[in-house]
């Protein structure tokens, strides 16, 4: 089975190389698309020996994953794909039980979870954000996850086929929960642990942030 | 009557532009009967203020005033609706265009090989 990674970078020089070393002991190929990057992320990654996309402007997460997806599928023929972040803040070693549903057969997809057992030091805030994100999933896609907002993924050919992000930034991972319901794909849930660090917290989302996601899935939903 | 007059000398400064733009090519003749219909509507208007309170009665709003307010609140709307989709189509577009550069031009691994 061909198993390929695919981490959405932007700006991020100083982690991005770690990333792909960690995520390349357990995979087939990394994927690394650059989106629209004003640092030195390009070559970093080039170093560290991926596969580099990139994208001339910044056209957010969800589109960018979209496109290491469909490199993944056309040019890597890959049988696996796995969504990681580029910032350090998973592990690679969680790539192994993250797979396994799906090596099995018993998965289309498998998201990662930071609410099953494995311990994480995420900041209140960000809980209280990622507690409403799940209420909002449960209400609107009508799919009970436990992490609505997990970046770390995995995906059988055939879903990674199925679904398509057309959502450019945050709300992608709302719409990839809502299109594994209306494609009715088998998921499973597995642990995996996320470190937070100042650096990170500082580029990822906060609060606020929701109501973009919230902004950008509702505008998508009304202008097709 | 002052306001009456400059609304006519603005609708017809609008439809000489309209019709220039059409003899230009700028503007299919689509959007160029759209506008000067819409144009000489404001025209008959000015002039008669009163046959919008015809216009009203057939439609079951008391005054013809009101009538172009309310019409004019829906007629944003859906003008900001249409933008809003034109934007959001180009969006796209624009991300499609970036996909494709960006599969084209991939970079694979150099001397390292495939990462196993």
């Amino acid at each position: 089975m061909r198993i390929v990674a695919v981490i959405p970078a932007y700006n991020e020089e100083n982690r991005v190389h770690a990333a792909v070393a960690d995520v390349a002991r357990f995979v087939d190929a990394v994927i690394v698309i650059d989106d629209g990057s004003s640092d030195n992320t390009v070559s970093e990654a080039e170093k560290a020996g991926a596969y580099v996309l990139i994208h001339p402007v910044n056209r957010g997460q969800g589109a960018a994953i979209q496109t290491g997806t469909d490199y993944a599928l056309d040019v890597l023929d890959a049988d696996i794909i796995v969504h990681f972040d580029a910032d350090g803040q998973m592990s690679g070693e969680d790539i192994k039980s993250i797979i396994q549903p799906i090596i099995e057969g018993s998965a289309d997809v498998v998201l990662g979870s930071r609410f099953l057992g494995l311990k994480s030091n995420m900041p209140f805030g960000r809980l209280i954000t990622n507690r409403l994100s799940w209420l909002f999933t449960l209400l609107v896609s009508g799919i009970k996850v436990t992490d609505a907002h997990n970046g770390f993924r995995a995906f059988g050919r055939h879903a990674a086929e199925e679904i398509r992000i057309t959502l450019n930034r945050m709300a992608h991972a709302s719409e990839i929960l809502d299109q594994i319901k209306v494609r009715k794909l088998r998921y499973v849930e597995r642990p995996v642990s996320i470190k937070y660090s100042s650096e990170t917290l500082a580029k990822g989302q906060s609060f606020f942030n929701g109501f973009t996601v919230l902004k950008d899935y509702f505008k998508a939903k009304f202008l097709g | 009557m002052l306001f009456q007059a400059i609304l006519i000398v603005f609708a017809l400064f609008a439809i000489a532009k309209t019709s220039k733009m059409y003899k230009q090519q700028k503007v299919s003749v689509y959007w160029f009967m759209v506008w000067t219909f819409f144009w000489l509507v404001v025209i008959t208007v000015s002039i008669w203020p009163t046959t919008t309170d015809i216009v009203a009665g057939w439609v079951g709003v008391e005054k013809g005033a009101d009538l172009l307010s309310y019409s004019a609140i829906v007629v944003l709307f859906y003008a900001m609706y249409r933008v809003m989709a034109g934007q959001e189509r180009q969006n796209k577009e624009l991300t499609d265009l970036v996909r494709k550069i960006a599969i084209m031009e991939a970079k694979k691994p150099g001397s390292r090989g495939e990462n196993k």
